[in-house]
């Protein structure tokens, strides 16, 4: 998110009254007061809660990553003793992985299909707005529905999705039994849920692409497909970072619909085969109860995602430069 | 240093909240309202059969009402019971504590009231020698739990599909087939030979939880940890010889491979999709929730192979955080006493903890009418007060947990029997650790 | 990302500039496939509401409603261990507490950040985005520390006190307030004699009022659809609506019309939100896309 915030946004605000029209009394003094003081006490609220609930939580984090910290029992400092263990932790590679994987099988369809939808919603027809809807309907389901709901979709032997595939002969699938089932299965409420979120953000930044760089290009002879690569995808390309950071985000995150898929068990299947790197940090928090690990995977887990960010940056920017 | 921190905290908190506009409530439910009346929060989990006698105890306790808070899932109730004890708060005025976690709660036992101290001291002979010695310390000065029930362990198996295998249906006759496990594997292939759109078994998780409960009753007295807290999982013989005999019951393609509180383990039930299930006291009434009224009078209790054990069973105790510890802990001698568990093994077939309910002819005469009016008193009360007692490490849930993934692993295929074997040590020690 | 030039007209939302092109038969089959698929679970959801457990798995499946909703509302609402009722009231009380004052706080501060110059606005404003990076789940371990420590686990207030105002909301409202507030407006406001507050007041909140409805029905959505947080800090006898789906799921055996029916009657609210103000949720989107 590149924004500017520093002297452009700086010059255009109000000029307080600065030196205040020669009047005496009261009302003056308290109008300076004002105009010093207001818009400390506007913000306040936000840096109040953000220090007590973000902040301070966050800062403690670091402190209590740095103990041997047990819900009953022991609390004892170790240094960087839980992040020594953290990196050489299969179970948190692996998770790490899983993530990874579900990240990628999720993200790279459902951005692609959202620039194909945002191209077709990108077009004259009737209903649009009734149009857009149904393409954005799912978002307004909360994750918790969506897993049950696909969840049943799911299921091994009463789901609606091994009774289509039978139809091409293919065996009852176990979907949480297998590394690529499970994540294939979760990808899909993922993606029902976000692709038209996406969507509407690509077909807004298509609306702003200036309508003559389209009807000079058509004059050269260029056709539909080719107007599509060399105008609206470059043009698109701050838009796709920007989405495809937002996923990397949310894609760290991913907890309620893997959690919900393996009905509520933290440790996401028999070979933890599809548990992510937060289901992870619940798992040694709330259930192991081991608050200082637990706070080190946190952090870890935000490393993970800077990283993420960072990559993602730097490589759609290449990728779009080269073109 | 650490309460001037936490006052500090809470002062941040409460300006932000007064500025806020909102009120802090208070705890759930333990206040005593303003006509004096009492409300106790009882916790549980699964199935204990209380409902009525919570009623029976409001109607001879007029100033006591009773708020019954039950989770179903045993693996939710543990870890927000854990964070409730710890935390001082959250808990209810009398909770109910399964064998498995007791030892951790043990280490700690101020966290709880002594019962001894409201005097439990003289319920002493209401109950099984061991039962009552589990949630004593060591020095027999303080008691944190009264016990409820034990698992006493039988072998549910369907009537239907027994007849449709041509295997016999009376239960006599049906713990005959099998008085060890090899016997009931033999009966199982013979099942599988005739029946071929059901199992012959739910699955390995309940089975090995069974038999290794079993097994280590009758010989270590311990299964994952030995008495001294040290993972043993490697070296206990009943681990890897309850192990073996599940391995063996799923070579032979008699498990449907569910897993024991799972939906489609539900759905099994509901589908007749197995014909046997290992089920101690308490699972029956399992069994019937799941089940449902369609198959009422199709199952059937038979004798388990391989003989007597206890799988389970749990305690009540009341935490030092309840403000009405003495009403609560009168709560608790009730709802654990003699007739109490009675009236639970009616309700529930939750087997008595208590000497005298498990000789009494109300239990001893009981018919199960779901399960074919089988005789469950009989059944379970019979060799209940041989059982031995098991001693369980503090960390066996979660160690057990890991033995369960790697059974599910092996049975959906994913890993080779030894592969399985080492990943669940390996896990247990990262559990343990 | 893609700066809004202040002054530039809104256009976008008028038909003509809406495509290029005709959609052609490809385009229909695409969209059309599209909706299907996103309206199908919903739909599956409201049919296993209405019908009783016994149709799920039967093949083919049924696809039209059945005539069971009422019984299946009535042991949803009965259910011991699922506090539906509660979890409803808890989560309205919650999703209606956080927007509001999410509103009044985050017009607030955005107005102050947009439009009033004080010492160490461009900081305060960087930290502010700083944290919007921060993903909630982080802070959760400490969060639920620091819950324990004040006593809040298993009440309402610890779903609703930490999140009255998010970074999200106050960022909106800035970046709304910079280029539909004319600095003319408050400047004049001034001159009369009008404080500060009495200016954001009369002059900001009616300005505002597009964006505050869009941020409004978001925080709305986020929170009555919060799972993660309620699950670790609320106990089962006191949940918000979500955590009472999970409660359902979690019970003996998995009775799916009675699960399928709290989804319906979980999502419904928001539904009817959409239907209602789908419109200005879709350009809040997208006006939304051009300003982060």
């Amino acid at each position: 998110m590149t924004v500017s915030i520093g002297s452009r946004a700086g010059a255009r605000a109000v000029r307080p009254p600065g030196p205040p029209p020669p009047r005496r009394g009261a009302r003056t003094v308290l109008a300076r007061w004002d105009v010093k003081l207001s818009p400390y006490l506007f913000i306040s609220p936000y840096f109040l809660l953000f220090f007590l609930f973000g902040l301070f939580p966050m800062g403690y984090t670091v402190w209590v990553a740095l103990h041997d910290w047990e819900l009953l029992g022991t609390r004892e400092f170790v240094g960087l003793e839980n992040f020594r263990l953290v990196l050489t932790d299969p179970q948190f590679w692996n998770a790490v992985r899983n993530t990874l994987g579900m990240f990628v099988i999720a993200t790279v369809p459902q951005l692609l299909l959202a620039l194909v939808l945002a191209n077709a919603l990108n077009q004259r027809m009737r209903a649009r707005t009734l149009v857009r809807m149904g393409v954005l309907v799912p978002m307004v389901t909360s994750i918790a529905a969506v897993a049950i709901v696909f969840g049943q979709l799911f299921s091994r032997d009463f789901g609606m999705v091994n009774w289509v595939l039978g139809w091409f002969g293919v065996e009852n699938l176990d979907w949480t039994a297998r590394r690529w089932t499970s994540w294939l299965a979760i990808s899909v409420m993922v993606d029902w849920r976000w692709t038209g979120y996406n969507a509407l953000i690509y077909l807004a930044a298509m609306q702003s692409i200036p309508r003559d760089l389209y009807e000079a290009a058509a004059i050269d002879g260029a056709s539909r497909a080719r107007q599509f690569w060399s105008i609206t995808l470059p043009m698109l390309r701050p838009t796709i970072i920007f989405t495809a950071i937002v996923s990397t985000i949310g894609g760290f995150q991913l907890f309620t619909e893997p959690l919900l898929f393996g009905n509520g068990d933290m440790a996401g299947g028999s070979l933890r085969q599809f548990q992510t790197v937060t289901m992870y940090m619940f798992e040694n928090a709330f259930r192991r109860f081991d608050y200082g690990y637990a706070s080190a995977v946190s952090w870890m887990i935000f490393m993970l995602i800077l990283l993420g960010s960072l990559l993602n940056f730097v490589w759609l920017r290449r990728m779009g430069g080269t073109k | 240093m650490r309460r001037s921190h936490r006052r500090l905290v809470s002062g941040l908190a409460s300006v932000a909240v007064m500025a806020l506009g909102l009120s802090a409530c208070g705890d759930a439910g333990s206040d005593a309202g303003s006509d004096g009346t009492v409300t106790l929060t009882v916790d549980t989990f699964s199935t204990f059969g209380y409902e009525e006698l919570f009623k029976r105890y409001e109607a001879d306790h007029p100033g006591i009402k009773i708020k019954h808070r039950n989770v179903v899932q045993l693996d939710e109730y543990l870890p927000r019971l854990e964070q409730w004890i710890a935390a001082g708060s959250g808990a209810g005025d009398v909770v109910a504590i399964e064998e498995g976690i007791l030892t951790k709660f043990m280490a700690s036992p101020d966290k709880f009231v002594n019962l001894l101290d409201h005097g439990a001291g003289s319920l002493k002979a209401g109950f099984l020698d061991w039962k009552w010695r589990q949630a004593l310390s060591p020095d027999g000065k303080y008691l944190v739990g009264l016990g409820t029930d034990i698992g006493g362990l039988a072998m549910c198996y369907r009537t239907d599909l027994f007849e449709k295998a041509g295997l016999p249906t009376d239960r006599a006759e049906v713990g005959e087939l099998w008085p060890t496990w090899d016997a009931y594997i033999d009966t199982g292939r013979k099942y599988a030979a005739e029946v071929k759109d059901s199992k012959f078994v739910d699955g390995s998780v309940n089975l090995f939880n069974t038999i290794l409960a079993q097994t280590a009753s009758q010989s270590a007295g311990y299964t994952f940890f030995d008495t001294s807290g040290k993972l043993v999982a490697d070296s206990n013989p009943p681990v890897r010889s309850a192990w073996d005999t599940t391995l063996r019951i799923q070579q032979a393609g008699l498990s449907a491979g569910l897993k024991s509180f799972e939906p489609s383990w539900g759905s099994g039930f509901k589908q007749a999709k197995f014909a046997t299930i290992a089920c101690p006291s308490w699972m029956l009434g399992v069994i019937k929730e799941n089940a449902g009224a369609e198959a009422s009078g199709k199952w059937d209790v038979a004798a388990i192979p391989g003989g007597s054990g206890s799988r389970g069973g749990s305690f009540l105790a009341v935490p030092k955080q309840s403000r009405h510890a003495a009403e609560a802990a009168e709560l608790a001698k009730y709802l654990t006493g003699v007739q109490s568990q009675i009236a639970a093994f009616k309700a529930r077939n939750n087997l008595p903890s208590s000497p005298q309910a498990l000789d009494d002819p109300a239990v001893t005469s009981f018919k199960n009418e779901y399960f074919n009016d089988a005789p469950v008193g009989q059944i379970y009360a019979r060799g209940a007060k041989a059982i031995k007692p098991l001693y369980l490490g503090a960390d066996t849930n979660p160690v057990q947990q890991r033995f369960e993934d790697a059974l599910l692993a092996l049975e959906q295929g994913r890993l080779a029997p030894d592969a399985a074997w080492e990943k669940a040590l390996d896990d247990a020690e990262r559990e343990a650790r | 990302m893609i700066q809004k030039t202040p002054g530039r007209p809104r256009a976008r939302r008028g038909g003509a500039v809406a495509g290029l092109w005709n959609a052609g038969p490809l385009t229909r089959i695409t969209l059309l496939a599209t909706i299907v698929l996103s309206v199908f679970p919903i739909y599956w959801m409201l049919v296993v509401a209405t019908r009783t457990n016994d149709v799920v798995g039967s093949t083919p499946p049924p696809l039209v409603p059945g005539g069971e909703l009422g019984r299946n509302l009535s042991r949803l609402f009965g259910n011991e261990q699922a506090h539906f009722t509660l979890g409803l009231v808890n989560s309205a009380i919650a999703a209606t507490t956080v927007t509001v004052s999410t509103l009044l706080f985050a017009s607030l501060a955005g107005f102050a950040f947009a439009k009033l110059r004080f010492r160490g606005r461009g900081a305060l404003l960087l930290v502010m985005l700083a944290t919007m990076m921060v993903p909630v789940q982080m802070g959760i371990i400490p969060l639920y520390m620091l819950m324990a420590e004040i006593g809040w686990t298993g009440e309402l207030q610890a779903v609703i006190v930490p999140f009255l105002v998010t970074g999200f909301g106050v960022f909106m409202m800035r970046q709304y307030t910079m280029q539909a507030l004319p600095d003319e407006l408050i400047e004049s406001a001034r001159i009369d004699g009008c404080s500060t507050f009495r200016i954001y007041w009369s002059v900001v909140l009616p300005v505002m009022r597009p964006a505050m409805a869009v941020l409004g029905l978001f925080t709305f959505m986020q929170t009555w659809n919060e799972f993660i947080w309620p699950l670790a800090v609320l106990d089962p006898d006191n949940p918000t609506v979500q955590y009472s789906l999970n409660l359902l799921n979690g019970a003996y055996y998995t009775d799916y019309s009675l699960m399928f029916t709290g989804t319906a009657v979980a999502t419904l609210p928001l539904l009817a939100v959409f239907v209602l103000f789908g419109r200005q949720i879709i350009s809040g989107i997208m006006d939304g896309a051009l300003k982060a």
